[in-house]
């Protein structure tokens, strides 16, 4: 597939690694030459220095015969333009990153598209969403929801007082097969289990299961329920104000900020929620907004180190749940390992949506989950598709995958090694980053 | 099931034997060309050539079956392959010298096929009559090899390596300051540079053989006029048969073989066609130009008697040899006075364009000093004048021109240290920096042309060893061998 990526930002040079790894034919437009050259002499893939919003530029990169253009530079404006001008000169999909909910309300998305853009992405909007999840069910390191939540895979980092700590997977202490554990985190390494694996203290074991055996699987990792009401919100970032804008009839949202005239926007922009000014690294600061009685702490300022910081500060004052937006990829197993609860990362979110396009699956029904070196996909299985073929324990299917739970005629199943998916299923695949184009052959035909 | 395990070894070992594995099984296939010669001449010599092959093939086997725990590759890696793959390939590539041949020690069989691979053209051969079929096309096999690369040839043929390791070792091989890339995926770029490198083989190799040359002889030339090496079948290279045709298909080949594989590449396509404003090639053609009247003008001045060919073809054809680093001479050249041995020093230096299969400092880099240069004189008057150094219309940042500056400051280093070492070891100085230089720039002339009479063959071994290690240190460009000697770079 040929992809051109517009933007050689945070997401966009994200988004260039990744797909490269997954072998496809990836050109990196930006107008910083020196960014570029920094990509260009280590990943497999084309840089070029242009304008995003040129003529010129994009059919120097040859647009026309460009499978996917993804415009992510940091202004929605200049990202509708480029998408626009990219469809116009032969593009098949243009894929656009906005920061304006509006967009994204139905009766107004025809707008964007008569102008070319075939896709949104708001990762901020993914992240507050993501973001709300983790609260409701705060148990869980990891929460996420396939097929409109009838199948969900939830993460659980587990302590000394669980009955699955030094069980193998063959002989876990269930009676009835209700869940599928799909991937074990360990250390820094993520494991696609067999039987024969074993499960650790301290390990994140992801389970995929329905809803109805959710309280099964949060019994046997031992954890409470607990109601989230009161959020405490570090810096006002765009994430926050996202959050704070779609769930402040939800939650108690009070938030710190050190900057007084955003601080000031953010009081007209939410009346709802209580702003404060002040430094969320200086212990008197939370003292004095009693942060010992907030149920959650999220730290969702720009730098990752400051918000791994304050999510332990927070940990120390006795807040339940801590959520932390970690960028730096480098330290989301560090912050794992730090205990900081649930980690973030925009950039995962905006590849999870372009993951889609690889697969070339109907974009309204497919869903992806993007883990730190993982990939959860709902998987469409076509008619004839090498994945119907036999019973999944004769598929030999390649290193790294597994099949987890299918949609079998609207009603949900786990899979085991008798199961035969039919064409039709909606198939949940568990897969380590680097595999996905692998996946596509076996369920297209 | 694991994988994606992020320890990170000091050198992944088991990774880049494994890889050197996949280039000598590629190596022993070409090995094969000779054999198939020699079976087709029914030369006596083919089934020890075949003992060599085997050697080089099972080596290559036995290698590729190793598992490498990680298959990341990173700088470290990429610096050590490509060295170090050089230094294997040829230390197989001259198994069949020393099997085949009777007058051929470890040393000059080392330096005969270093001398190919880097396209130099040295021979320790006092004479070609005699020398097997199989020998003298493997020689001209070995520089088609070594032209653009044998490193890229497994990048465009081996999956495995398409990937940001292959990347890294793009980088490390192929020459110019920056690297154009073709299209997104390394495979793809090799796999079009290999293009047009097979197709213009091919294309010369049919033009020579409607001309005086048999086939052998058309396919031998062929290999090495492309890859712009210039190894011969004959003692009297060309002048064998003085022939105005052959002399001008060799002057349109060696120039296409100085031009910049992927600008060739994009004009063909289509893709890309301003060749004429890149500013390289446009420098390459202005320096063939004002040399050849240059020769022209010195054999005018020097000999008494001249023909069109003779004032036109010849310097034109010396030119384009010397520029492109072919290192053919004509058999007249020491008598065409001292403006012409001027010519030939600068044209050694300077080289072709960047991203071909010519050595010496190329000619991108020689534009980026000139320019800069010229800005720095213009600061002296304007001081405050704020100046940048443009190429292909764009201006360059600064990163560019220090990189330039750095090697043609190592370029000299090297030039000057090389010869003071061969002239300690007995070589008369000014020989001994023109052997150099005509080393490093992967020229190839016979000594002689300095003016000193002794022939390669007959220096000591030691100095043979270094100069073989010059080519390699000019093929490489600098920097990937000396990174290699650098303490620095093997700390932990």
């Amino acid at each position: 597939m040929k992809i051109v990526i517009a933007g050689a930002g945070e997401v966009g040079t994200h988004l260039a690694k990744m797909l490269s790894n997954e072998d496809q034919d990836i050109i990196l437009l930006d107008n910083d030459q020196e960014r570029l050259d920094v990509i260009d002499s280590n990943y497999n893939l084309m840089t070029w220095n242009g304008s995003t919003s040129s003529f010129d530029s994009l059919r120097n990169v040859g647009i026309a015969k460009a499978d996917l253009y993804i415009a992510v530079t940091p202004y929605e404006t200049r990202n509708i333009t480029s998408c626009a001008i990219a469809k116009k000169l032969g593009a098949k999909k243009t894929v656009a990153r906005i920061d304006n909910s509006e967009f994204l309300i139905p009766e107004n998305g025809g707008v964007l598209r008569q102008l070319g853009v075939d896709y949104l992405i708001y990762p901020e909007n993914i992240a507050a969403e993501e973001i709300a999840l983790a609260l409701r069910h705060n148990w869980a390191r990891y929460w996420g929801e396939l097929h409109n939540g009838s199948l969900l895979l939830i993460g659980v980092k587990l302590h000394g007082d669980s009955p699955l700590i030094n069980c193998k997977l063959k002989d876990l202490p269930v009676t009835d097969h209700n869940f599928h554990v799909s991937a074990i985190k360990r250390n820094n390494e993520t494991i696609i289990p067999n039987g024969n694996d074993e499960i650790l203290r301290d390990d994140i074991v992801y389970f995929i299961t329905t809803p109805e055996y959710v309280e099964v699987v949060r019994d046997l990792c031992n954890k409470k329920k607990r109601v989230i009401k009161k959020v405490l919100i570090s810096t006002g970032s765009p994430i926050a104000k996202r959050f704070a804008g779609l769930y402040n009839d939800e939650f108690h949202i009070k938030i710190i900020d050190n900057d007084r005239e955003n601080c000031e926007r953010l009081a007209t922009m939410l009346p709802e929620c209580e702003i404060v000014w002040g430094d969320t690294l200086d212990i008197d600061v939370l003292r004095e907004n009693n942060i010992y009685q907030y149920d959650a702490f999220l730290a969702l300022s720009d730098s990752s180190e400051t918000n791994i910081l304050s999510c332990l500060t927070a940990k120390e004052f006795g807040v339940p749940k801590t959520i932390a937006d970690v960028e730096n990829l480098q330290f989301l197993s560090q912050a794992e390992n730090l205990n900081i609860g649930t980690t973030i990362n925009k950039k995962l979110f905006a590849s999870s949506h372009i993951f889609k396009f690889l697969l070339d699956q109907d974009q309204t029904n497919s869903k992806f989950l993007t883990l730190a070196d993982a990939e959860v996909a709902e998987i469409y299985a076509r008619e004839n598709s090498k994945i119907t073929l036999k019973p999944v324990k004769d598929l030999h299917l390649p290193f790294g995958m597994t099949l987890a739970a299918m949609v079998h005629a609207g009603e949900v199943q786990l899979i085991n090694g008798n199961t035969r998916i039919e064409a039709g299923d909606y198939v949940v695949v568990f897969c380590l980053s680097g595999t996905i184009h692998k996946i596509e052959k076996w369920f297209n035909k | 099931m694991k994988r994606f395990s992020k320890d990170i070894g000091y050198i992944n070992l088991i990774l880049l034997l494994r890889i050197i594995g996949y280039l000598l099984v590629i190596e022993s296939l070409f090995m094969l060309i000779p054999i198939i010669t020699g079976l087709l001449y029914k030369e006596p010599a083919t089934i020890r050539f075949f003992g060599a092959t085997l050697i080089t093939g099972i080596s290559g086997a036995g290698m590729m079956f190793l598992k490498p725990k990680s298959r990341e590759m990173h700088k470290r890696d990429a610096v050590v392959l490509t060295g170090f793959t050089w230094i294997i390939l040829s230390l197989f590539g001259m198994l069949p010298f020393l099997f085949c041949g009777t007058h051929f020690s470890i040393t000059d069989a080392f330096l005969e096929t270093m001398s190919g691979f880097t396209t130099t053209g040295i021979s320790v051969l006092p004479t070609l009559q005699g020398v097997p079929k199989s020998i003298l096309i493997w020689r001209s096999v070995v520089q088609w090899i070594g032209g653009l690369g044998i490193i890229l040839f497994t990048l465009a043929v081996v999956p495995m390596l398409n990937n940001a390791g292959g990347m890294q070792l793009f980088n490390a091989e192929v020459t110019g300051i920056t690297h154009d890339k073709l299209r997104p995926r390394v495979s793809f770029t090799a796999k079009g540079l290999w293009l047009i490198y097979i197709v213009l083989t091919a294309i010369l190799i049919v033009l020579l053989s409607f001309s005086r040359m048999d086939l052998f002889e058309a396919v031998c030339h062929g290999l090495s006029t492309m890859s712009t090496g210039g190894f011969s079948t004959s003692d009297l290279s060309i002048a064998q048969w003085d022939s105005v045709y052959i002399k001008t298909v060799f002057c349109i080949f060696m120039f296409l073989g100085g031009v910049n594989f992927s600008l060739m590449y994009n004009a063909i396509t289509g893709r890309n066609v301003k060749i004429w404003k890149n500013t390289a090639f446009k420098w390459y053609l202005w320096m063939i130009l004002l040399c050849t009247i240059g020769f022209s003008i010195n054999i005018f001045i020097a000999s008494s008697r001249y023909t069109a060919e003779s004032l036109i073809l010849d310097p034109l054809f010396q030119t384009i040899s010397f520029i492109s680093s072919t290192g053919l001479v004509d058999p007249d050249f020491k008598n065409w006075g001292s403006l012409s041995t001027v010519l030939l020093l600068i044209l050694i230096i300077s080289g072709a364009c960047a991203g071909s299969t010519s050595g010496g400092v190329k000619i991108d880099r020689i534009v980026v000093l000139v320019k800069f240069l010229k800005n720095e004189f213009y600061k002296m008057m304007h001081p405050s004048a704020v100046t940048t150094v443009t190429i292909n219309g764009k201006g360059t940042n600064q990163t560019i021109v220090n990189k330039t500056l750095a090697f043609l400051f190592l370029y000299g280093i090297v030039i000057i240290v090389g010869g003071l070492i061969l002239s300690l070891l007995g070589m008369p100085l000014s020989q001994a920096i023109f052997a150099t230089l005509a080393a490093i720039s992967n020229m190839g002339l016979e000594t002689d042309i300095a003016g000193s009479s002794t022939h390669i063959a007959e220096i000591n071994d030691l100095s043979k060893w270094i100069l073989s290690f010059i080519m390699l240190i000019g093929r490489l460009e600098l920097f990937t061998i000396l990174l290699l000697l650098n303490p620095s770079f093997w700390k932990k």
